[in-house]
């Protein structure tokens, strides 16, 4: 079949020969531009349906009240809908989150970018990985089990499903993103930058603190953006220990206050709502605001990324965006600002010699730094950096051990095997098992084509302008869509308006929307990876564009597309809030019939248990490890695959 | 050699992995004097000059035995501080690279992290380098602009103004001019003979009418060997050993 078509080109084809060939790449390109465009059309479908089915809402309540209403009652006598208080907490949530997770991150990225030996380097990645790889029902599972009992003991409270509870949950889950983009950001320094201060005789610390990190800084604020987004998007995690009372902690710094987020409330109210009704429209109501929060932190972010790609690239000359002597005392205002904001924090939150201690803490070292040698600040700096790693590396194998000690038990062949009995507390999760793997399967049959086709299109078949840019925001824009909102959207069009049903292909379908940008990027990445010249030398020998694209393109691209198909396996197994109210029943002893049958699936069955089945601990425990290891083998074959690769071309 | 000598190396070896990139290199630097290291590509010019400020203790994976001394210590000695070395012994790179920060921050970076704070001191540090490294004339106007939208000549003396205002007693330079043109070359070139009179220059070229033209003495090496090493008259119209000769009348490398 090659050696004819070679020859057929190498003859000089015939005219018709040629109109043919001529008409098969133009419907190849077509093809290509109709599956990169899918992603623009989704998120403009996704908009019109949570707007036609939350707009009734705004109209009857008014935009203002809606949005600023101190009060959420929904299924009251006379309902109230005002989300304030749900805006309030997801801020004051995301906002705890981050005072946790961003300095952990920055020191545990500085660690593993510039202090870390490979070998240590080679352990630290990996894990970080694993981080992020488990599912947030397991972290939710965690925080309910572990940490909330942790809370409620140490601070002698009724319950300790908290704001507390929540933000370092949420902030757990947020370390993984902000640590691997900082670290990307922080290894991206040219090198030149970091010989040049060394050479001048600058320590390790004031190379890293003076040029590295400054240079890296724009980079550092996009991952904690990223973060930020991870953070308000989250539903499942955040739900199981916020406590989820709709109010404002009294005073706002109580962080022992339960809270209730706005991915909360769909999560919890979603599932027992009168469809068209007027609740039913608040809640969609509530998905738009999500949104447009989640849209307006991720475009910053990818804005951010841009610019600063831009800015290295293409224009070296410009002027800094704040002259330097501005910038100084700019500077030095936004750090009394925020020491100001840190110690009414402390003070109100924490009991007094506890902020005390803290506050001699960082007087001391503010008068104390000049007095100190370069050699004895170089100490604590790094005392400081290898305390956030260690403290990283604990949290990872404290959640670790919890679930695989107190799993393995219930782990047998039957409990792998047969259906649940007594709602869960006995019995196996067999279907459940079945019924993931189905999801997930479909999900990225159904991705995977799309995903790369968009791909191809991207990096092959266009230069950079209007149409790349307006498909690359509507692949960031659904990049950064909460998952609940894929829930709300798949319950909206495909359950209601296609008239699926609950049922396996709607959560397919749903699930495959999720991870579509996943699969777009990863395969882009790894297209634009192959050397422009392979490309030249193929064109320059008389093939047409698809044979080049299909003969020399992809073959070596297979490893990095197929890495980003096994993490979006991973990513898909995990979720529960896009199959909540799409796919899935908690109970079923049957395995589905067809895909119109609603199934099982793990996350949601664990969910359960651990929510709604007391009595059921062994069971749950089993559940959350069994889950725990398909999604981590799932990235554990990624990363494999990928180092396998790697190392392959480095030869 | 009867002038004083500031770095000396004693049968110096050293291994990437398992590469030997440098074969027992013995060779004395003479203090206010320029040295050149002449050789084809790879030959480990630039490897033995990073020896000299320890920069190769930032690849992993390298192993060096013998002895590098400056100022009549061994650099490998247990107590050595490495930081004090690196600000004797300065460094300018291949390919400019300053820093993403203003003219006067570029500058001023180095005399800040050995401790200097007080904003007259370094304005004064300031003008006196880029006045040194010929340059405070062209950029005396836009000292807060970034250092980025310099050309590549001027950023090469900006990083040579960078180096001098931490006050080493050795410059190392490694191929500083291979990124320029020829009217850059050029300043630079007559920068290194007005340095050579408060500081020891050593540098790493493949250019031999630079080597010719610059130094004092030359040092060649081939294949991780230092082959000849003596004044750069002698090297250049009377070289001892054959492959001096084959190589500086341009008959390989």
């Amino acid at each position: 079949m090659e050696s004819s078509k070679n020859a057929e080109s190498g003859s000089c084809a015939s005219p018709r020969t040629a109109r043919i060939s001529v008409i098969k790449e133009q419907a190849i390109k077509t093809v290509f531009f109709c599956t990169a465009f899918l992603a623009v059309i989704v998120v403009t479908f996704i908009l019109l349906f949570l707007l036609r089915d939350g707009y009734p809402i705004f109209q009857q309540v008014g935009i203002i009240p809606f949005l600023l209403g101190s009060s959420w009652a929904p299924t009251a006598v006379e309902p109230l809908f005002g989300i304030f208080p749900l805006i309030v907490g997801t801020l004051l949530v995301t906002f705890g989150a981050m005072v946790f997770a961003v300095p952990l991150s920055i020191g545990c990225a500085i660690y593993i970018s510039e202090l870390a030996s490979p070998r240590i380097k080679s352990i630290l990645k990996p894990a970080i990985e694993l981080l992020a790889g488990i599912p947030s029902v397991v972290y939710g599972f965690f925080g309910l089990i572990v940490l909330t009992n942790f809370i409620r003991v140490t601070f002698d409270l009724p319950t300790g499903e908290t704001w507390l509870a929540a933000s370092v949950l949420l902030g757990i889950m947020a370390l993984p993103t902000i640590i691997s983009v900082s670290e990307d950001a922080i290894s991206a320094v040219p090198r030149e930058y970091k010989e040049g201060s060394l050479a001048i005789g600058a320590t390790r610390w004031q190379t890293i603190s003076r040029v590295i990190v400054p240079a890296a800084l724009s980079g550092i604020a996009a991952a904690i953006i990223l973060g930020i987004g991870r953070a308000v998007g989250e539903t499942m995690a955040v739900m199981m220990v916020a406590g989820n009372s709709a109010i404002i902690p009294d005073p706002i710094w109580n962080i022992l206050s339960p809270l209730r987020t706005l991915t909360g409330t769909l999560g919890i109210e979603m599932g027992e709502v009168a469809v068209g009704s007027e609740h039913y429209s608040a809640l969609f109501g509530v998905a738009v605001v999500l949104l447009v929060i989640t849209l307006i932190i991720n475009l910053s972010a990818v804005a951010i990324l841009r610019y600063l790609h831009e800015g290295r690239t293409s224009r070296p000359g410009r002027k800094p965006v704040i002259p330097s002597y501005l910038r100084e005392s700019f500077i030095r205002f936004l750090e009394i600002g925020i020491l100001a904001l840190f110690i009414v924090f402390l003070l109100a939150a924490t009991p007094w010699y506890l902020a005390a201690l803290i506050l001699l803490t960082f007087g001391a070292w503010y008068f104390g730094r000049h007095h100190l040698s370069q050699h004895q600040i170089e100490i604590i700096a790094s005392g400081f950096i290898i305390t956030a790693t260690v403290i990283v590396l604990a949290i990872l194998v404290i959640i670790l051990q919890d679930i695989v000690i107190n799993g393995l038990p219930a782990l047998s062949w039957e409990f792998l095997t047969e259906p649940p009995k007594d709602l869960g507390r006995s019995g196996g999760i067999y279907p459940a098992i079945i019924g993931t793997l189905t999801l997930v399967a479909g999900a990225i049959a159904l991705a995977l084509p799309l995903g790369v086709g968009a791909a191809i299109y991207l990096v092959e078949y266009t230069r950079e302008g209007r149409v790349t840019r307006i498909i690359r925001t509507g692949v960031d824009l659904l990049n950064g869509t909460p998952s609940i909102v894929f829930g709300l959207f798949g319950f909206a069009f495909i359950v209601l308006f296609l008239n699926t049903g609950v049922s396996m292909l709607a959560g397919q379908i749903t699930l495959a929307l999720m991870v579509l940008p996943t699969v777009i990027r990863t395969t882009e990445e790894s297209l634009k990876s192959i050397s422009p010249s392979l490309r030249e030398g193929s064109l320059a020998l008389g093939a047409t564009k698809w044979q080049t694209i299909s003969r020399v393109v992809l073959p070596p691209a297979v490893p990095g597309i197929v890495t980003g198909a096994i993490l979006s396996i991973g990513r898909a197994a995990g979720e529960t809030a896009p199959i909540m109210f799409t796919a899935v029943v908690f109970s079923s002893r049957f395995l589905p019939d067809s895909v119109f049958d609603p199934v099982m699936a793990l996350p949601y069955h664990l969910f359960i248990l651990a929510t709604n089945v007391p009595g059921s601990s062994a069971n749950k425990y089993g559940t959350a490890l069994v889950l725990l290891l398909m999604v981590v083998g799932f990235y554990s074959i990624a990363i494999y695959v990928r180092s396998h690769f790697q190392n392959k071309a480095r030869g | 050699m009867s002038e004083s000598t500031i770095i000396s190396t004693q049968n110096l070896n050293l291994w990437y992995n398992e590469k030997h990139a440098l074969q027992s290199v013995s060779m004395r630097i003479p203090q206010n004097k320029v040295t050149a290291l002449i050789g084809p590509s790879g030959c480990g010019k630039s490897t033995l000059l990073r020896c000299f400020n320890r920069l190769n203790d930032l690849i992993d994976h390298v192993k060096i035995t013998g002895e590098i001394t400056f100022d009549n210590e061994n650099i490998h000695a247990p107590g050595t501080d490495v930081v004090y070395l690196r600000k004797k012994v300065g460094m300018v790179f291949q390919k400019p690279n300053p820093f993403p920060k203003s003219i006067y921050e570029n500058i001023a970076y180095g005399p800040r992290v050995h401790g200097v704070r007080d904003k007259g001191e370094l304005d004064r540090i300031v003008e006196q380098s880029l006045r040194h490294a010929a340059i405070w004339d062209e950029v005396k106007d836009r000292l807060n602009d970034s250092a980025l939208g310099l050309s590549g000549g001027q950023q090469q003396r900006l990083c040579i103004a960078r180096t001098l205002a931490v006050e080493p007693e050795v410059i190392l330079m490694d191929e500083p001019c291979s990124a320029l043109d020829p009217i850059a070359t050029a300043k630079i070139e007559n920068l290194i003979e007005m340095l050579k009179e408060e500081y020891t220059v050593i540098i790493v070229t493949h250019n031999m009418q630079q080597a010719a033209r610059v130094s004092d003495y030359t040092g060649f090496m081939y294949l991780g060997k230092l082959i000849e090493c003596g004044r750069t008259s002698d090297i250049f119209e009377h070289p001892k050993e054959e492959l001096t000769e084959n190589y500086i009348t341009g008959r390989f490398g």
